[in-house]
């Protein structure tokens, strides 16, 4: 397999003749994206792997104390690495980052970090000493389009899924005893809101001037496109939201112009989409947390605290 | 300090849907560069140099089928009120130097130049908000300037949402307070080129803020075709006819 | 000592295989031979690009120093005479690992294991040549009393911890291609754990081949 293959003018002609005629190669709607498969770690806090259509990813969440930044004393830290190797598509190259890797990492960050959808407040621990610093690793394994949507949805999915350790604040502030997944029940992490992104590409069927001057609205938008679609793309536009109806970010680097009405129309769109993926993320942690709950017989030895 | 007083002034005195004071220049810099631009968007001052089309330096930017657009983007350190270096890999700086590649590829019809490069070099001396959107507006004068064939203006600018009421075009201190949204629109329509929204809004509300900005563009628009009309005149009035 | 292996699990890729061994996880990619970048092009010969990335964090220099031993290892087994002026590139992504926490020895046998392991798997699924199997162990030794495929408690209590890697030729373990050792040994221990690894090895090495066996005859089903 060689690294820079480009998509024949015969398979790039097949498919935008299909799209033409309203049918998508792997026979989606349009407006639909591919269910993802989730599997959760048993073993331990914060490890997921998502296989979004074959599109796979693994999330890891860790946790550690650290000195909180000087001008912020009550917050604590969350950084997001999201570096793509060549394992995912020999086309990303593992010593640069190629202006696509930096876009990705860009919007999962300003999806999930800048609109503060983990609380950091609540992880301080020692005001201005020390606070907890989760750090979130993206790991992409396999490519066929849609880091996106893939890696915000895993992300999520891993921090609802996270438990920090106990800790208890000895000697009036001195010191921090960590205390063990064993010995103490661990805390989940505090999730203001859950975004959720969603990209959708543009397809132009008709020639770009007409596009640009014309007032024929005729570009064809996909949902969560797969590599092939994502290669004869001729725009995308990555759209977060949250279940609140709010609009966190919006992301259109350049690419074919679209109108106002549609965008509109798209955002409004989408929001059956987030309310659905939120909904699954919460049904598959409450899920999980029953069996392990009946692993560890937690019944029996369930003591009322409440933190 | 209310950004946005009742009676409906903001903190400079503009209303809801005023701009600031846009000033440009057009072939300011004739000798180092094919075409030039000058762009002042309030307290926000970009200089754009255009060279090109030309022979690509590496050979592997050359595209058989049309113009590649490499867009270089360089922050002066005291381009803010606290004078900070910047490198030109940081990752906000990479996204939006793609993000103008991509839109003008868009607007440049760059397959009447096919193995060639068209250098647009960015220089911002002073930041004030709404940078993506000077940017964007330095540069559509510049290709005019260069005589680069395109099929119309991108007019660039930002609005926000404060409370309730959107507000057109923010300064640097408006845009620390509230959401920003960036605009690039294509010449008179309602097309949009460029979009980015960073911090929250209520979705509903996208609709009011969408409006005023697509409103705010076109005027942009009007603008920048005065200038580059009075500037083809001028040059048009130096020609000896006989 | 049992280890768990999925291969072709990649599609972008020419091999891929995924191995869980203890409590340490990974996933291997093999791309080639495909063509190189100028500065790795060499006249008679494949060049390897071999990533390692950690399962937390990003790669630093101990992931620098696994890919350094890993390549010692694979640039004597390949064949790379086979494919002049090509590139094989070999990424390492470890999805779960032992983390020790601050203030303990970070052990890196358990992972060095696992990747080499892992990558033999891949190779094969990739159809790159290899002139031998191998197949590789970690072991620790606590008073002179060996435990293989240590967990992170067996590796703090041991006096030290080593990885050994044979090549195998016709079933039995030839010669040694890799031996990495941290910690206090004496001589005569060092030989006696080297024997004993000989059996087990091959013990690896059977199942390395009852696993290809099955892969094989899944893949040439349509055959039958």
């Amino acid at each position: 397999m060689s690294k820079n293959i480009e998509v024949s003018t015969n398979e790039k002609t097949y498919f935008l003749e299909a799209l033409k005629s309203g049918i998508r190669l792997d026979s989606r709607a349009f407006d639909e994206i591919r269910q993802p498969e989730i599997t959760l770690s048993k073993k331990e806090y914060g490890y997921v792997e998502l296989d979004w259509g074959t599109t796979k990813l693994a999330v890891r969440v860790s946790a550690e104390i650290r000195k909180p930044y000087e001008d912020r004393p009550f917050e604590g830290l969350f950084m997001i690495n999201c570096e793509i190797s060549s394992m995912s598509w020999p086309h990303f190259d593992n010593q640069k980052n190629s202006n696509d890797e930096v876009l990705i990492a860009r919007i999962i960050e300003k999806a999930i970090r800048r609109s503060n959808s983990l609380d950091l407040e609540s992880l301080c621990i020692i005001a201005g000493e020390k606070v907890w610093c989760i750090t979130v690793d993206l790991n992409f394994l396999n490519y066929d389009g849609n880091f996106i949507d893939a890696g915000c949805f895993g992300v999520m999915l891993a921090l609802h899924h996270f438990k920090k350790p106990d800790i208890s604040i000895v000697n009036g502030g001195e010191d921090i005893i960590v205390h063990d997944v064993n010995e103490r029940q661990p805390v989940p992490l505090s999730v203001l809101h859950v975004p959720v992104c969603l990209t959708y590409s543009f397809y132009n069927p008709g020639n770009k001037e007409s596009n640009l001057k014309g007032e024929d609205d005729d570009e064809i938008y996909l949902l969560d496109a797969n590599l092939l679609e994502e290669q004869n793309r001729e725009g995308s536009i990555v759209i977060t939201l949250n279940k609140n109806r709010e609009l966190i970010q919006l992301s259109k680097n350049g690419g074919i112009p679209i109108n106002a009405n549609v965008l509109l129309e798209l955002s409004f769109k989408s929001m059956k989409i987030v309310d659905r993926l939120t909904e699954k993320i919460k049904e598959v942690i409450k899920k999980h947390e029953a069996e392990r709950y009946e692993e560890l017989n937690l019944r029996l030895l369930e003591v009322g605290a409440d933190r | 300090m209310e950004l946005y007083s009742p009676e409906g002034l903001r903190l400079d005195g503009r209303r809801w849907n005023e701009i600031r004071n846009f000033e440009c220049r057009i072939n300011t810099h004739p000798n180092s560069s094919d075409g030039s631009s000058y762009i002042e968007q309030g307290n926000t001052k970009v200089i754009c140099m255009v060279q090109g089309p030309m022979e690509p330096t590496l050979r592997s930017q050359a595209n058989a089928n049309k113009a590649t657009i490499e867009v270089n983007l360089a922050v002066a350190n005291f381009s803010t009120l606290e004078r900070k270096k910047r490198s030109k890999s940081e990752k906000r700086m990479v996204e939006m130097k793609t993000t103008l590649e991509r839109t003008f590829e868009q607007s440049v019809m760059c397959n009447l130049y096919p193995r060639t490069v068209i250098q647009i070099d960015l220089h911002v001396l002073s930041q004030d908000g709404g940078l993506l959107a000077g940017l964007t507006n330095a540069i559509t004068l510049a290709l005019i300037d260069a005589g680069v064939a395109m099929y119309d203006y991108v007019a660039a600018i930002t609005a926000g949402l404060h409370d309730q009421s959107p507000l057109l075009d923010l300064n640097g201190l408006e845009e620390l307070d509230m959401s920003t949204l960036t605009i690039g629109v294509i010449g008179k329509s309602e097309k949009l080129s460029l979009l980015m929204l960073e911090d929250k809004i209520p979705l509903d509300r996208l609709e009011s803020v969408l409006a005023i900005a697509i409103a705010g563009s076109h005027k942009i628009r009007d603008l920048m075709d005065n200038e580059v009309r009075r500037h083809g005149n001028i040059r048009s009035s130096k020609l000896v006819n006989n | 000592m049992t280890f768990q292996v999925r291969t072709s699990l990649l599609e972008n890729v020419d091999g891929s295989a995924e191995l869980q061994i203890g409590n340490t996880k990974v996933i291997t990619s093999v791309t080639g031979p495909i063509e190189p970048k100028a500065r790795q092009d060499l006249p008679n010969q494949a060049s390897l690009e071999i990533v390692i990335r950690p399962a937390v964090d990003l790669a630093s220099t101990r992931e620098k120093l696994l890919e350094d031993k890993l390549r010692s290892l694979l640039q004597s087994i390949i064949v790379r005479y086979k494919y002049p002026r090509q590139l094989i590139q070999i990424v390492v992504q470890f999805l779960v690992s032992d983390t020790s926490s601050e203030g303990e020895i970070d052990y890196t046998s358990n992972e060095l294991n696992a990747a080499i392991n892992c990558c033999y798997f891949a190779l094969i699924d990739a159809g790159v040549a290899l002139s031998a199997s191998f197949a590789s162990l970690s072991i620790s030794l606590n008073d002179g009393k060996a435990t293989y495929n240590p967990s992170l408690v067996d590796l703090n209590k041991s006096d030290s911890h080593h990885v050994i890697c044979f090549n195998i030729v016709k079933g039995k373990a030839d010669k040694i291609l890799l031996l990495e050792s941290q910690g206090d040994i004496e001589e005569e221990e060092l030989f006696t754990m080297i024997s004993n690894a000989v059996s087990e090895c091959e013990v690896i090495h059977q199942q390395q081949r009852k696993f290809i066996k099955e892969k094989v005859d899944n893949d040439y089903v349509w055959k039958q």
